[in-house]
């Protein structure tokens, strides 16, 4: 319990989630700080290529493994089913309309990458090992919410419309999990020898662009949470519980399947992470109806932060004592 | 100068569907268009801006030149599209040079 304290304490005092509350302070209070768009976007393509890179050359390391199997069925299980749990939730405690609660609950099946860099760098500080291929497993995880969320909401105007190829574009070929896939195969071909080349690039200068990635969205998530017009008390009680409560799932999966504590965190921190970028976009063509400002809001300006700083070294501590 | 009569179109699309708007416009025979990007914006979904991890609330402007023929099949078409999504559509009566064009 100390150790589990301790390791939340030093989670608080480094630089990417001092650098994070640094940027939401600042977006708070309408300071005129900005990361330029282009750079914020640079920073971002830094951030997948080097986490998908060093997760190939791990698992090149390793070899394929029966526990990647494992982790990607939980994997799958739970982007499928969360939707389904949140949905039911969402229509029970607010009276969000069937299409917005069907959106919501996409974004809290699906998972935010960045929630994912930053819990793997935390596993990694705390020496706490995982595997290579659970950057595998992040890209399985994006789509089947989506699916799930559409039976939800009862079709939606994507099929209406014959968009579906576009939402299958905006979906499969987003950016983000083009370049996180595409890393992670370079990392799998090129090995120990790629990693001898690419290590100053993804190794030390890593940090530092987390970093100002961090500062950036801590800034983006404070003028998202003070121009909130749609919040209500359950939907932010939602917005920190259905987290949790996605964690622990998945904690039992992975307990059930005999997954090690290392995966068994990670997809622990993935199951409660919600999507921001991915599903958003995706969810303006299948379901235009639904109200961003609830979707959004919850998942950048609430859950995002609510992860970053107190989720990820709770849902570490807890697999290690479930599992450990 | 010689100037002829034509229908400007105005049309504003969230960034994910401007693809399937502009195969619309293809279709309906509209022989160019130029596409502008946008920068921050407020409506009944709430205030976006650019950059602010937004990507299915940013804007497209899509400007057109076009006659009044073509402009009524684009208008058709575009009544269908936006039952479902959000978006503006603005025509207006302009005078243009090298009419022939467009």
């Amino acid at each position: 319990m100390v150790d589990s304290l301790e390791l939340a304490l030093t989670n608080l005092l480094t630089p990417a989630i001092l650098f994070f509350l640094l940027g939401f302070g600042a977006g708070w209070f309408k300071s005129d700080l900005t990361v330029p768009e282009g750079a914020a976007k640079t920073l971002a393509l830094v951030l997948m290529l080097s986490i998908g890179f060093k997760g190939g050359v791990e698992a090149a390391r390793a070899g394929l493994s029966p526990e990647f199997l494992k982790a990607a069925g939980v994997g799958l299980t739970l982007s499928f089913g969360i939707p389904v749990i949140a949905f039911g939730v969402l229509k029970m405690i607010s009276r969000l309309d069937r299409t917005t609660a069907a959106a919501t609950a996409a974004h809290y099946g699906s998972v935010s990458i960045v929630t994912f860099v930053a819990g793997t760098e935390f596993l990694r500080v705390g020496g706490v090992p995982f595997g290579g291929y659970m950057v595998a497993v992040v890209a399985l995880m994006e789509t089947p919410a989506i699916l799930s969320a559409l039976i939800l909401a009862g079709g939606g105007a994507a099929g209406r419309q014959g968009l579906r190829r576009e939402l299958f574009r905006e979906v499969a070929l987003n950016g983000s999990v083009v370049l996180l896939i595409g890393a992670f195969l370079v990392g799998l071909l090129s090995g120990d020898a790629g990693m001898a080349k690419m290590e100053v690039f993804v190794g030390p200068v890593f940090q530092g662009v987390l970093v100002l990635f961090l500062l950036d969205m801590g800034l983006v998530a404070a003028r998202r949470l003070s121009a909130a017009r749609s919040l209500t008390l359950p939907l932010v009680a939602f917005a920190i519980l259905m987290p949790l409560a996605s964690s622990a799932l998945s904690l039992g999966l992975s307990l059930a399947l005999g997954l090690s504590p290392g995966n068994a965190a990670v997809l622990a921190i993935l199951a409660a992470s919600a999507s921001y970028i991915a599903v958003p976009a995706a969810m303006r063509i299948a379901l235009p109806d639904a109200d961003p400002g609830v979707y959004l809001t919850l998942s950048l300006a609430v859950t995002f932060p609510f992860n970053l700083v107190f989720g990820i070294p709770l849902y570490t501590a807890a697999a290690a004592a479930l599992i450990g | 100068m010689q100037l002829s009569h034509r229908k400007k179109l105005e049309i504003i699309v969230e960034a994910p569907v401007l693809r399937r708007v502009e195969a619309f416009l293809a279709e309906a025979g509209v022989r160019g268009w130029t596409v502008l990007p946008s920068l921050a914006g407020a409506g009944d979904s709430g205030e976006w801006r650019s950059g602010d991890f937004t990507p299915g609330q940013e804007k497209r402007l899509i400007f057109a030149l076009v006659t009044a023929e073509v402009a009524d099949r684009v208008l058709a078409r575009l009544a269908d599209f936006f039952a479902d999504y959000p978006g503006v559509v603005a025509v207006s009566d302009v005078e243009v040079m090298r009419g022939e064009k467009f």
